[in-house]
């Protein structure tokens, strides 16, 4: 079905290659998972199945790619898109229309298929992806793990025979990923072939039949699934993978902490965007102050609300007491920092050390050196900040807020789509930042990084605080919430957070 | 065929009859085009009410009344107390009017262009006012990025703020740099991505592409044109 | 690349067009607002070329074939008329367009010297938006006097006199010189380093 013989492939910005001599045969019906650490050449490979490399990225590719036995060398990208689906893992980008109905409609549009025939496939794969509820949908409505199962049915439809789906659970939470392995199965039980680059592992525990662990563009490792998810927590971690289950995610770990007495007392922290209902409610809720504390709540709960309103990025919204002192919106700009879901929007400067200084109020070389030195990013003091990694980009934002003398530091989802060892970095982060005295909230979906480093857990469910806790003693109630039941449960229609653009038929 | 016909829209204006409306009122009420003459009044007032009654129909009346109040407040503003103020307040005036009675009706007659019309029905209305493939696609992915690009600008000022990068604050020289390098970085990448995604379901493939849905002329784009020929012959008459 | 190049366009070329012309667009609008203040409307002629040098310089470095600068700016003076500008910015995007498309295509898509000059010829698309100002200027002046007050359209009449089109004119080239520049710069101080290019 898929070969794949010594296999080399650079891209055209890069010097370094990407892929080195890569061999692999998948035959039909597989269900393949490719792992490793961020940049180890997952996401490439997928990138070569779909024919995406080298139609649209462009690089020197070298041995002998077939798919269902034609060379993907002498094939355009719109003959693969018959043999291959696509599933890619930002749905900002990868949904092209904005109601469902038209996204199922569109490669077989684009492929020229008379209409009837069209209706007919759309009809067959709304039967088999059940999703009648949504037909009507705009994309906007849907939740992220909708989201994906739309993405799949639509890549079905015009019957392909190989799936290949790039890290599609990183904007996923809970509901979402259950969602996304029902969504896995269903393919699999009609006999296609499915190659999931991935990092997140646990999911694919019951779907996955060979697993390919990768490292800076070479194979090292091949498993079967049941081995492989066999291995002990020490093995996995040394390959610098997630963990594979929940039960041994090293909760036993936790200590317990003793909370300053000082709180933040949070009061009125009431929003709703323009013309619509309130989407966030707290009348008042108290943390302990330096804890790192732990935002958890399904897609459009309100966490970004909240983390906004915190940060004063949205007006008039409560009031926040540290220190008794009483902050008001415009004191919390200056107080509060957040380091952006994609932190390239709060990344303004040509270099990181300019970065560092124009958020000082008094330009010093001297301290912010200091920073960078204490957040290893000394050694790039004079490279773009947008070329960094990411990890080193969530770092600078850090160096910003730690000169710019903020009190609480909001993360948003800082390790959607990292590894373990990047993760494992972050959470290092933070608790240093926590020494420091620093509050810090964390907006996250990844127990792993939970179980990590936080101290203290906010639920937030449909904008009202569900229950706020320490971690310590509650650690079999965190789990249980994240905890995957062996069935799909029915996803629960959460509110969706209120866009302010329009979309062509919004 | 249950499924998807079950709740069709049972009002559909073909796109061609939606670029129509946004034309002529870009020509005649933002473009002022015919003057003061008294008989472009009306014309005009039909040609602001047209979007907003078909918005009203496609179940968007909020934002529908919202500007058929702003505009008719400053409608009546501008008739009866302009030019009675002077100085900066005559020019704060002259601003909000100016947006609401001349812009709004453009900016709701494009919105409503864009936000009724799926991928499928634009393309198959330029393809049959024989627009080539090389206008249609560029057209399309305009459309669908210009929320993006306007997201990621909203996301970078948002950042701004909170960097306290603004005016009265550090560095005013460099704002536009800030404002407007990030911007442009994320809607690249963002558009990189989004391009494969659509190539890799086969936007712009060399076959003849179909479209599932159904437009066509009906009654209500008779009435469009109808009415499009009378608002040009009226216009030829202000002339003479 | 083992793909053989052509010299038609791809898709992916048109849906690069698609993307630049979408952040070029809005990059305008930023500006177009402006335009209300009467003391603005010459001022276009410098603010438009300096602001669009940043997102057009970056589109060159994606263009390789002939027809994209011509794509582009079709659509946006096409976009400019249904939002208003009157029916000559289609014509003069068309026609700017596709001159800046052949300086460009003369440097081979590579010579920056050329990117520069299609730069300048390209920006001359916003000349469509004066024209109503010489062609008809009587109409265009009560018109807006209807539409906006007496007092705005004589604010109009004294910053846009009639021998201000070679001023314009030269203002345009110039700036779009200097925003060319300035995009230029940008490219290479943000956007190669930055891994974007």
């Amino acid at each position: 079905m898929i070969k794949l013989e010594d296999v080399s492939f650079s891209y055209a910005t890069a010097k370094e290659k990407s892929l080195k001599n890569i061999n692999i045969e998948i035959s039909k019906g597989e269900c393949i998972l490719l792992t490793g650490e961020s940049g180890c050449g997952k996401t490439t490979i997928t990138r070569l199945l779909n024919g995406i490399i080298p139609n649209y990225y462009e690089g020197k590719l070298q041995g002998e790619v077939l798919i269902n036995g034609n060379n993907i060398k002498t094939m355009e990208l719109y003959q693969m898109a018959a043999i291959v689906g696509s599933v890619f893992q930002n749905p900002k980008s990868q949904f092209f229309n904005s109601d469902v109905k038209s996204e199922l409609a569109f490669i077989c549009e684009n492929m020229g298929m008379h209409p009837k025939d069209i209706e007919e496939r759309m009809r067959k794969a709304i039967k088999e992806f059940s999703i009648e509820k949504y037909i009507e949908n705009s994309v906007v409505q849907l939740s992220g793990g909708e989201k994906q199962r739309i993405a799949c049915a639509a890549v079905s439809t015009p019957n392909p025979i190989i799936y290949v789906l790039d890290e599609p659970s990183s904007n996923l939470d809970r509901q979402g990923i259950i969602l996304l392995r029902d969504s896995i199965q269903k393919l699999k039980n009609q006999g296609f072939t499915i190659v999931i680059a991935e990092h997140r592992l646990h999911y694919l525990r019951e779907i996955a039949d060979r697993v390919i662990i990768m490292d800076e563009g070479e194979i090292t490792s091949t498993f079967l699934a049941k081995d492989f998810f066999l291995l002990s927590k020490e093995k996995i971690e040394k390959y610098g993978l997630r963990s594979t289950s929940f039960k041994d995610i090293g909760h036993k770990s936790i200590n317990k902490t003793n909370f300053l007495k000082n709180e933040l007392v949070f009061e009125n922290f009431i929003y709703a965007h323009k013309g619509q209902q309130e989407c966030l409610k707290i009348d008042e809720l108290k943390i302990p102050q330096n804890s790192i504390t732990a935002v958890i709540g399904n897609n459009g709960a309100g966490k970004s609300t909240f983390s906004k309103c915190l940060c004063g990025i949205y007006k008039n919204s409560g009031t926040l007491t540290i220190n008794d002192e009483k902050q008001k919106y415009k004191k919390r700009l200056s107080s509060c920092y957040m380091v952006m879901q994609d932190v390239n929007h709060q990344l303004f400067t040509e270099s990181v050390i300019e970065e560092v200084l124009l958020s000082m109020d008094q330009e010093n070389n001297e301290r912010a050196k200091e920073v960078l030195e204490q957040l290893d990013l000394l050694p790039f003091i004079e490279r773009h900040p947008v070329s960094l990694s990411g990890g080193q980009k969530q770092r600078t934002a850090i160096a910003t807020a730690i000169v710019s003398e903020r009190q609480v530091i909001v993360f948003d989802e800082p390790t959607s789509g990292l590894d373990f060892r990047h993760m494992k970095e972050v959470a290092k982060e933070l608790k240093k930042l926590s020494d420091k005295g620093k509050t810090i909230l964390l907006v996250t979906h990844d127990l792993e990084l939970i179980f990590s480093c936080c101290n203290f857990i906010v639920e937030i469910e449909r904008g009202i605080v569900n229950s706020a806790y320490p971690l310590y003693g509650n650690t079999r109630k965190l789990i249980d919430y994240f905890e995957i039941g062996g069935n799909a449960v029915e996803e629960k229609k959460v509110p969706v957070p209120p866009k302010k653009t329009f979309y062509l038929r919004g | 065929m249950k499924n998807l016909n079950h709740k069709t829209r049972h009002f559909i204006v073909d796109p061609r009859s939606k670029f129509l409306i946004l034309l002529l009122n870009s020509i005649f009420v933002f473009g002022g085009a015919g003057g003061a003459h008294p008989m472009m009044l009306p014309i005009r007032h039909v040609l602001i009410a047209i979007p907003l009654f078909f918005l009203l129909f496609e179940g968007k009346g909020k934002s529908a009344c919202i500007a058929a109040l702003g505009y008719a407040f400053f409608y009546i503003i501008q008739v009866t107390y302009f030019g009675l103020t002077k100085g900066l307040l005559n020019h704060m005036l002259l601003f909000s009017i100016g947006f609401f009675v001349r812009i709004l009706p453009n900016v709701m007659a494009a919105y409503y262009l864009i936000s009724t019309t799926t991928v499928s029905e634009l393309i198959s209305a330029m393809e049959r006012m024989r627009f080539s493939n090389y206008l249609i696609i560029p057209i399309i992915v305009m459309m669908r990025f210009f929320p993006v690009v306007i997201e990621e600008s909203n996301a970078v000022a948002d950042a701004m703020r909170m960097r306290d990068v603004r005016f009265g604050g550090k560095k005013i020289s460099k704002l536009l740099e800030y404002r407007f390098i990030p911007m442009i970085t994320c809607s690249v990448k963002v558009g990189e991505e989004l391009s494969a995604s659509a190539i890799a379901r086969g936007l712009g493939s060399p076959m003849k592409r179909t479209n599932i849905c159904n437009i066509g002329f009906r009654g209500i784009d008779f009435f469009v044109f109808v009415f499009g020929i009378l608002t040009i012959i009226v216009f030829s008459t202000t002339k003479m | 690349m083992s793909i053989v190049k052509t010299n038609k366009l791809t898709s992916k070329d048109l849906v690069t067009v698609g993307i630049y012309t979408a952040i070029y667009f809005v990059s305008m609008i930023v500006v177009g607002f402006l335009a209300f203040i009467p003391v603005f409307i010459p001022l276009m002629a410098i603010l438009v070329p300096i602001l669009g040098g940043i997102p057009f310089m970056l589109f060159l470095s994606k263009t390789e074939k002939f027809g994209m600068i011509t794509l582009l700016s079709a659509i946006n003076g096409i976009l400019m008329f249904v939002m208003g500008m009157g029916i000559y910015v289609a014509i003069t995007g068309l026609v700017f367009g596709l001159l800046a498309d052949l300086v460009v295509k003369s440097g081979h898509y590579e010579s920056s010297k050329k990117a520069l000059l299609g730069y300048c010829v390209f920006s001359l698309w916003l000349f469509g938006n004066f024209i109503p100002f010489y062609i008809g200027r009587e109409a265009q002046i009560a018109m807006l006097a209807e539409g906006y007050g007496q007092e705005y359209a004589n604010a109009l009449n004294t910053v846009m006199p009639i021998n201000m089109a070679p001023v314009l004119f030269v203002a345009c080239v110039v700036f779009a010189l200097v925003g060319g520049v300035i995009g230029k710069a940008a490219c290479k101080k943000h956007f190669e380093r930055a891994g974007i290019i």
